[in-house]
């Protein structure tokens, strides 16, 4: 199974329209992947139908970075059940 | 005798949404004034009290003299309870006299007047035991009442009702300012241009198919036509605006491109070119520059809107607009399908062709599907900034009842957002 990272940086490349090794944690969503304010409402659309989460939009909009959004989707997903093979 | 107007009823008021979500069925306006004007001023009365939703009685206490949603209405004096889907034109029953009850089809009571001497024997605090009690024990009539049945009902009538009301009203001239040059065309007592009004220089007034109406403080910029019948409410600006006939313009909107046969509630901006026909818009709509509605199909049949997210309803007219919520904003360049239903508190991105008959309120449509976006505090606060920068408050009593709304509109936008992250999977 696809860890939580690789899955976070598959929709960030799908939505983003990078390749998703050129993605790396340390890398801001809006500065550093070029991500507008619409494409981060894909985003947050994109990572809740990839792990079958319900993430509050506030919290989720305040995540700026793909490690930062990597340990939010984790917390959420423990929170809520989804499966991400631990 | 006191009037009692009462709207409580979750079924009947979801046929005047996205409208009513926010307001009582009686605020809503056909003509030149509200359906409550109408019916108190052909009951005659002055003592009022009114009976809402409880989600929204406080904040219509902030915006009516009258008592809401206070038990003690129902005491103490002969009483004419009316609902306002009841149409003031067709409403010709003395306010006082043997107590009598009124029930439609349905069921549901259209009026109850209950004279005094009567009310020991219905004394409860509850409105719906109440009229339940008097249509158990009171005489009952199957009067024909003429009544508003869906939201549309409103858009249709509205050209009939303005020559109606500006008959009522019995004002015509010229008491603002009309610059020269402008052309009146018709008949001048068709034409009331009221104190404070300013019509500038190269603006057709045409009152030849109906009466024109411009309240106080409204401004016509040049190169607008306005027809009649057609009334714009005080403090609104036209701006060069192809104003067809059969509008109600509410106050402080500010309306420019085409607009036709539709009602527009109030504190509305429509500033750009952009056609809007047959439709009923709420009050806070920003309409952005080119947003156009479609008001009539390709084959000419009748025109469903789909009510409560679910079920289309057959209108029973080709003609037929778009109905949108408080709050809602549409982009740039936003096609609104024939009919589209659009909920409140909604923000819609375009995306080059018409977007979905449903929004639900609350969602934010980005690249045609429906998200939960920035989510409703961020629109709470763009809501409040809209109003102060018309001089209203943003009250806790408000939000507290766009809150309700939130929680009544969830479980269809919760659908939505569901398919819409599968959509957008495939984008």
């Amino acid at each position: 199974m696809a860890t939580v990272d690789e899955r976070v940086r598959k929709v960030a490349a799908r939505v983003l329209n990078v390749d998703p090794a050129d993605i790396r944690p340390e890398h801001y969503f809006a500065v550093d992947l070029g991500a507008e304010s619409v494409q981060s409402i894909e985003l947050v659309a994109g990572f809740e139908e990839e792990f079958g989460i319900d993430m509050d939009e506030e919290e989720a909009l305040a995540v700026e970075t793909v490690g930062a959004a990597v340990e939010y989707i984790t917390r959420v997903c423990r929170e809520q059940g989804a499966d991400i093979g631990e | 005798m006191r009037l009692i107007l009462f709207d409580r009823d979750r079924e009947i008021r979801s046929r005047f949404h996205p409208l009513t979500l926010s307001r009582p069925i009686w605020d809503l306006r056909c003509g030149m004034t509200s359906l409550a004007e109408k019916l108190v001023a052909k009951v005659g009365a002055r003592d009022i009290a009114c009976f809402v939703p409880d989600y929204m009685a406080a904040a219509c206490r902030a915006k009516t003299p009258w008592r809401v949603n206070d038990p003690a209405a129902l005491k103490g004096d002969d009483l004419l309870l009316v609902d306002p889907r009841v149409k003031a034109e067709g409403f010709a029953v003395p306010a006082q006299g043997p107590s009598e009850v009124a029930v439609d089809e349905e069921g549901q009571v259209l009026y109850a007047r209950v004279a005094r001497k009567d009310l020991a024997s219905l004394a409860t605090d509850d409105l719906g035991k109440f009229l339940a009690a008097a249509h158990a024990r009171l005489p009952n009539v199957t009067p024909n009442l003429p009544t508003w049945r869906w939201i549309w009902d409103l858009m249709q009538a509205n050209s009939e009702q303005l020559v109606a009301d500006f008959r009522a009203a019995g004002r015509h001239g010229i008491e603002g300012t009309v610059e020269q040059p402008t052309a009146i065309l018709g008949d001048k007592r068709a034409v009331y241009v009221a104190p404070g009004a300013r019509v500038h220089p190269m603006v057709v007034i045409d009152a030849e198919a109906g009466p024109v109406y411009l309240d106080e403080g409204v401004q016509v910029y040049p190169f607008s036509r306005v027809v009649g019948p057609c009334y714009v409410g005080r403090e609104t600006v036209l701006l060069g605006a192809k104003c067809h006939e059969g509008n109600s313009i509410g106050p402080v909107c500010r309306i420019g491109g085409e607009i036709e046969c539709s009602i527009i509630q109030g504190y509305t901006n429509k500033y750009h070119d952009g056609f809007l026909g047959h439709a009923y818009v709420g009050e806070w709509v920003n309409l952005g520059a080119l947003t156009t509605n479609s008001d009539l199909k390709n084959d000419y049949s009748d025109v469903e809107v789909i009510m409560h997210g679910r079920l289309p309803i057959d209108t029973g007219s080709s003609k037929v607009g778009c109905f949108i919520g408080d709050h809602t904003k549409t982009s740039i360049g936003t096609f609104l399908n024939t009919g589209a239903y659009v909920g409140a508190m909604a923000l819609i991105m375009a995306t080059g062709k018409p977007i979905q008959k449903f929004i639900p309120s609350f969602a934010w449509l980005i690249e045609g599907v429906v998200t939960k976006g920035f989510g409703k505090k961020k629109l709470y606060e763009t809501a409040r900034m809209v109003m102060a920068r018309r001089g209203c408050a943003w009250t806790e009593a408000e939000e507290a009842m766009w809150d309700a709304v939130f929680e009544m509109s969830k479980a269809r936008r919760d659908e939505l957002i569901k398919k819409g992250r599968m959509a957008m999977r495939k984008l």
